[in-house]
């Protein structure tokens, strides 16, 4: 940790999601230096959660590949996993950043042979999966993992586990006696990409996540998908393990909702959409194969209305005008039932399905004015971009900055990584 | 460097690989076959000491061919990087030991696997060139904006912030586009409860202040030719005059138009009470503060319908495919107008089908409108006619599920966004040689769907003029929209340099063009600076080799020149390839469209893949081992066969795996190569292609594809099934699958029996 | 606004009317008919209009039709409207507001037996200051006739019996004077803040 160097012509990078990959490799390939800072120890955020992107339905590990390979070889820039932001103070053109970095118990001369896993019979849940699985206490995070190294669970540390891990590998990877390492650094620019984290399904309550085995949420529903996640790409419930195929997807699930996010999460509609056509990937033209979406209003924006007409040209898919009042489960068969009107005209539905989807918002992870420097947070916490205090060196990406889609997340980090390296040149030519 | 080449190879045998392969035998592979003239092994190549021993040989020994004998060409990248010398990596780990089993008897087969990834690897190293930059780069980082509204103007002065100096061009005789003719605009800062003032005096006075951006009103660019860094621009203005700028990158910001009011009759236009919004825009400044008015008589208006999605959102013919993204809010602050100028009693209804308010900005200002008491309903609407002195609105509610109408003073349509662009080049491109081409043009159309997908003409008239062979203008995707990567890499064009900002790229508001023109404008920025250095821009980011032809070897086919997915190669009066370095994104299509192979890099070759696959080792006919070659596109298939190793996934060990910069690139030398020394099969794996494209070189698949169509005269020359040779679609998580792929092709070749061409 | 007043369709006239005259009546702008309270409603099968169909209904000026509902009448004050009301709506508010403004016009639905029992309820109630459960049984039995009264006398005779034998039915409570010792202060009271309530909704 020693080594790294960083100026008043450095550029951090909170987040090392999408927008922050983005933020961070476009600053460097303008010739800027970059530290990124990412909390877990794998580059990829959320978007590596998911198994297909609107509208193209393409794999979100393809960008990833690409991202994360410009980044590890750029030589301007330096990725620091399972590393946090721990106090920021300061002003644009120079900023004094305290960092503090977790001990992943594994050094850089870990080749990920993967003896470390072999060697240990602990399990602990796994994040990436939504604790929906479980892997080896030692662990690559995931198959695209950047950096490709492995980390030890910090609940195996002094465990006889721990011992077995460090003996089985050959290369004197593990390092047991790693401590959380604190890191002072000064900086020019901040790009804050904290992203979002989905909405705690379980605080709606009339839907009954935390009673009833076969309501997920849009994110686990994208695990599912996943040949490598907890039901092997298969659409199974989590209640018997029978293959799901009469699905509904609740839209709004915490947005639009003074009770929960009074924003509109953006991308949920999207997604539901997008995730109908799994149905068609997981069991062609079977007729019993069917998904309905209750909405509030379809927000498939702009050039995405195509996709949309699309999804609606498929008879497996419904469309109900509907907020639903509330989940019950048939006792016997752990089917869940839904209860509300369809507005349009007005009828009412009990309607049972085999697995509920319930497509949750994004709430930010870092509340904006959690930051501090003068951050602004706008009416949901997000960063408030274009609050008068335009002084700041601080400057939102991403999902920090409102609820987006992919596509708007990349634009806003790319505009974000100008916006810092304005500040950077700047500064510099103050200096010069 | 010495001209000398001086192979290295270094054999790891960490991670299992010295437990399951004879590290001795690879290494006398390395030397004999591989002609490496160092050979060493390392118990642990990637730790502080295997570089060192491989640093000491290139520093002290003259190496500079390294090869790396260990894990896959994705792993240890920060431990082997060495600079001034050329790398190939063995795939001992991945490639190998960790797709096959780990018993007696499948020793021998798994040892041969790995023989040939260094005999292989060793081949590519002889024929690798250290790349050094192209000397005909670039040095001008001025930005030339087209386009003088919001998205252009912004463009501009976050160019100049960051210290870049700018070329602004409109066409029009001042500044603002369409952000001058509105109001107010719709709030980009909490609490998004109120219009807020355009500040285009403010934008416009910054842009005259700024030192570094120069205007040019009422011009148009003539002609554009050139690379990033050296683009040369004629300015043509109304009066006749013509001057020529340089720039080192281009952002078009053209905007939108919108679309017509009077294509649909049944919403009155023509009716002078009937509006669209933009006009209403106009209106609401006219009232100047006071009541806005209606244009038939002048009488305050006092009931106003907001009509929302005309013409939009609809396959019929006629109609936008999209909507506008922003109409709803749009509606909402003008909704808001009459509350303020005319008065609370004033009503306003929105009549919509689904309400676009989307994010934080949205929904805040959607409540803000209905504390205004702006009426929302869900309907559709049939009719709009005149009754009386007033506008009969008839519509179906669709809460209420009933036919029913209201009366409005005033009725405002909101009419979709259409990108003002140039003609498509691909929809326009003209052939003027052999069958071969003119094929690949009718695919492309086929595939692109021009007509089907072109819901209303768009403009014909070019807006850049590019002197380029593949036509005038920036590619389009979709309704006339300008292609762009669209998820991951939303700023990508196809032609290097040049950006598009704005709804050109698809529909959006202000506060979305200003966010996109400051990423195009980096963008821009980039590529001036990289062009500077002779870097490759996306995806190959950095890459400092330019493809180079031998000239007497070339029969000027036309093939690279009309396949280059990024129209980067133009043509000398003698019709010779004229390559534009800069412009070239280092894909390797033309490699592999030149029938004559005179197409190469420094660190990519028809000889750098060629001899890869005739370094293998083809045993003879009666050994019963088949050989199979999978040409893997580097980004999404490769990776995928590395995370098959990382799970264990087994396949054939009769597989040579050779990773290529896209399907684009691959020669079908290479495959006839191949099956003339032997090769029982062949599969080529590359990315999805067709509108939702995934090939990161957007066109290299597709064409890929295409030229493996025709390859079946070659089997039947050959007298081959042509089932030995299969191009598939592969994404990067076909991680199950790709290892699939190979063993059923291993099943096929067993099934139809063996090459006969084993000599 | 007279009863008879033309209202124009999808104009502000009505709405205007409900947020000026009905308890609450001033969120109903904020609705944006998700139809979650439709769909909470334990007695929704017996609504004909639900509330978001109702605030839809006032937006388009159906003043007759919302008036002369009986939906509002269904009301049974669960709260589970407001409580998942995305946009916080008081809806169970509302719907009282719209029922006792309908029954000031003299537009509820005069057979609606919600509206009847609230009658009785409050008539009861504000004559005594407590309420005469006896006197309110039976008045509720008989009011829509004699015969009538017998029969639900008779098929409830049963609890009736059991609420004697407990003690929790006083039958000599019919003749019963009861109540608070102020009533005309009550009576005072309840007809001052009546006043302050026509001035203030300006009936």
């Amino acid at each position: 940790m020693t080594d790294v160097v960083a100026t008043n012509q450095t550029i951090l990078v909170v987040g090392g999601g999408i927008s922050g990959m983005t933020a961070a490799i476009e600053s460097a390939e303008c010739g800027k230096d970059v530290i990124l800072v990412e909390r877990n120890p794998s580059l990829g955020g959320r978007v590596s959660q998911l198994y297909r992107y609107f509208p193209k339905l393409c794999k979100p590990s393809c960008g990833q590949e690409i991202n994360q390979r410009r980044i590890m070889a750029h030589p301007r820039v330096r990725v620091l996993t399972m590393t946090e932001v721990d106090k920021i103070e300061g002003e644009a053109g120079n900023y004094s950043v305290t960092l503090k970095t977790a001990p992943r118990y594994v050094n850089e001369k870990c080749t990920a042979c993967g003896d470390c896993a072999e060697a240990i019979s602990a399990e602990v849940d796994d994040p990436h999966n939504f604790n929906m699985k479980k892997h080896k206490a030692a662990y690559l995070p995931t198959n695209m993992a950047a950096p490709q190294r492995y980390v030890l669970d910090p609940s195996i540390i002094g465990t006889e586990d721990a011992e077995k891990a460090r003996a089985a590998c050959k290369y004197d990877a593990i390092d047991l006696d790693m401590q959380e390492e604190s890191l002072s650094l000064n900086v020019g620019a901040v790009i804050w990409a904290t992203g979002f984290k989905p909405y705690d399904a379980a605080k709606i309550q009339p839907y009954g996540y935390d009673r009833f085995d076969n309501v997920v949420t849009n994110m686990e529903f994208e695990r599912m998908m996943d040949p490598f996640g907890p039901t092997g790409g298969k659409l199974l419930r989590p209640s018997d393990g029978k293959e799901a195929k009469k699905i509904a997807f609740i839209q709004c699930a915490g947005s639009r909702d003074r009770n929960h996010l009074k924003h509109c999460s953006r991308f949920c509609c999207m997604a539901s959409l997008k995730q109908t056509t799994y149905l068609t990937e997981a069991y062609g033209d079977d007729d019993d194969a069917s998904a309905t979406i209750y909405y509030i209003d379809i927000r498939a924006i702009d050039r995405f209305e195509d996709f949309y007409q699309k999804v609606k040209d498929d008879k497996k898919v419904s469309f109900i005008k509907s907020k639903v009042a509330n989940i019950t489960q048939d006792r016997e068969s752990k089917n869940p039932i839904l209860h509300g009107v369809n507005t349009e005209g007005y009828h009412r539905y009990d309607d049972e399905y085999d697995l509920v989807v319930l497509a949750v918002g994004m709430d930010p992870e870092v509340k904006a004015d959690e930051i501090g420097c003068k951050v602004a947070a706008n009416t949901s916490g997000f960063i408030d971009a274009h609050a008068d205090d335009a002084g700041c060196g601080i400057f939102g990406a991403g999902c920090a900055t409102d609820a987006l889609d992919v596509n708007r997340a990349v634009q806003n980090s790319t505009a974000a990584s100008l916006k810092a390296i304005q500040v950077i040149n700047k500064t510099a030519g103050a200096e010069a | 460097m010495a001209d000398e080449k001086k192979i290295g190879a270094y054999i790891c045998t960490g991670c299992g690989i010295g437990d399951r392969l004879d590290a001795k035998q690879l290494e006398m592979t390395a030397q004999r076959d591989g002609k490496a003239q160092v050979v060493k092994t390392h118990e642990f190549l990637c730790s502080a000491d295997g570089v060192k021993t491989i640093q000491d040989d290139i520093d002290n020994d003259g190496v500079n061919r390294v090869v790396i004998c260990a894990c896959s060409r994705r792993a240890k990248t920060d431990a082997f990087a060495f600079d001034g010398v050329t790398l190939s990596r063995a795939n001992l780990r991945e490639g190998v030991i960790w797709v096959r089993p780990d018993s007696d008897e499948a020793q021998e087969t798994t040892q041969e696997m790995a023989d040939d990834y260094v005999r292989m690897a060793c081949a590519e190293a002889k024929y690798l060139d250290v790349p050094e930059p192209n000397e005909n780069h670039g040095n001008n980082l001025r930005i030339l904006v087209v386009g003088g509204g919001i998205t252009g103007m912004t463009a501009a002065l976050e160019s100049a912030r960051a210290g870049y100096d700018v070329l602004l061009v409109e066409k029009g005789p001042e500044l603002g586009g369409w952000m001058r003719k509105l109001h107010k605009r719709i709030p980009d800062r909490a609490p998004f409860d109120e219009p807020m003032d355009t500040g285009i005096d403010d934008l416009v006075a910054a842009i005259e202040a700024s030192d570094k951006i120069t205007v040019a009103l009422n011009s148009r660019i003539a002609r554009t030719s050139g690379a990033p860094g050296q683009f040369s621009v004629d300015i043509a203005t109304e009066s006749g005059s013509t001057t020529t700028e340089n720039v080192g990158a281009i952002i078009q910001a053209t905007g939108f138009k919108l679309h017509d009011p009077a294509a649909f009759p049944e919403f009155g236009y023509g009716n002078a009470d009937v509006i669209t919004s933009a006009e209403l825009e106009e209106l609401a400044s006219a009232a100047d503060g006071g009541p806005i008015k209606r244009p038939s008589d002048g009488k305050e208006v006092k009931a106003v319908a907001f009509i929302q999605d005309v013409g939009q959102n609809s396959t019929e013919v006629g109609k936008l495919r999209y909507d506008s993204g922003a109409g709803d809010l749009v509606a909402i602050k003008q909704a808001m107008y009459f509350k303020h100028h005319n008065g609370d009693d004033c009503d306003t209804t929105i009549i919509y089908d689904n309400l676009r308010t989307p994010g934080t900005a949205g929904e805040d200002f959607y409540r803000s409108g209905q504390r205004k008491e702006v009426i929302f309903t869900k309907g559709a609407v049939s009719k709009v006619d005149a009754a009386g002195d007033t506008l009969k609105v008839s519509f179906h509610d669709k809460i209420l599920d009933e036919d029913t109408e209201m009366e409005a003073d005033l009725v405002v349509l909101d009419m979709g966004m259409i990108p003002v662009t140039g003609p498509d080049p691909y929809a326009t491109l003209e052939i003027d040689t052999d069958d071969d081409e003119a094929e690949v043009v009718e695919e492309e159309e086929k595939e692109d769907g021009v007509e089907a997908e072109n819901p209303v003409e768009v403009s014909v008239e070019s807006i850049l003029n590019l002197d380029y062979r593949q036509g005038t203008d920036l590619p389009q995707l979709k309704f006339g929209f300008l292609d762009s990567h669209f998820i991951c890499f939303p700023y990508e064009t196809r032609r290097t340099g040049i950006y598009a900002a704005g709804p050109v790229r698809r529909p959006m508001d202000i506060g979305q063009a200003i966010d996109d023109a400051t990423g195009a404008a980096l963008k821009a920025i980039q590529a001036a600076e990289n062009a500077q250095v002779g870097r490759a821009a996306h995806p190959r980011s950095g890459d400092l080799s330019f493809p180079t032809f031998r000239k007497e070897g070339c029969t000027q086919c036309k093939r690279c020149t009309v396949e280059c997915p990024f129209g980067a190669i133009d043509e000398d009066e003698e019709g010779y390839p004229q390559y534009n370095e800069g412009r070239c994104r280092r894909c390797g299509t033309c490699m592999g469209a030149c029938p004559v192979r005179v197409i190469s890099f420094k660190n990519y070759s028809v000889e750098t893949i060629g001899q890869q696959l005739k370094a293998v080792d083809i045993p003879d006919e009666f050994d019963e081992k088949p050989r199979l070659m999978v040409l893997a596109c580097e980004n999404d298939a490769y990776p995928a066969l590395d995370m098959a190793a990382m799970n264990r996934i087994e396949y054939s060990a009769f597989v040579r795996v050779i990773p290529v910069r896209c399907l684009g690139s691959v020669n079908t030398i290479w495959i006839t190569d191949a099956l003339n020394s032997g090769y029982d099969g062949i599969i080529l794996m590359g990315c999805k292609k067709g509108d939702d494209y995934q090939c990161h070189f957007v066109k290299g698949s597709e064409i890929a594809h295409m030229r493996m169509s025709k390859i079946d005269d070659t089997l039947n020359q050959l007298n081959l099934e042509k089932e030995r040779v299969a191009t598939y679609e592969v994404e990067i998580t076909d991680i199950e699958r790709a290892p699939k792929l190979i063993n059923d092709m291993a099943a096929t070749i067993e099934e139809i029996g063996m090459s006969p061409f084993k000599f | 606004m007279s009863n008879t007043a033309m209202v124009k369709k999808y104009r502000n006239d009505f709405l205007r009317e409900v947020e000026e005259k009905v308890e609450e009546g001033d969120w109903v702008r904020m609705c944006m008919q998700c139809g979650v309270c439709a769909g909470s409603c334990p007695l929704g099968d017996a609504w004909e209009h639900p509330p978001q169909e109702i605030f839809m209904m006032i937006r388009a000026g159906k003043r007759e039709e919302v008036l002369g509902s009986d939906s509002m009448w269904m009301c049974t004050s669960c709260y589970n409207c407001i409580v998942r009301c995305p946009r916080e709506l008081p809806i169970t508010h509302i719907m009282h507001g719209l029922a006792n403004y309908a029954h000031r016009l003299g537009l509820a639905p005069k057979a609606n037996p919600t509206r009847r029992f609230a009658k009785i309820f409050w008539d009861n109630i504000a004559t005594s200051g407590r309420v005469n459960e006896l006197k309110l049984s039976l008045g509720l039995y008989f009011m829509d006739g004699f015969g009538n009264g017998i029969k639900k006398a008779l098929a409830m005779k049963d609890v009736g019996l059991g609420l004697l034998k407990t003690g929790r039915l006083d039958p000599m409570g019919l003749f019963k004077a009861g109540g608070i010792k102020d009533k005309s202060g009550l009576q005072k009271a309840l007809k001052k803040a009546r006043e302050i309530e026509d001035t203030r909704k300006g009936y």
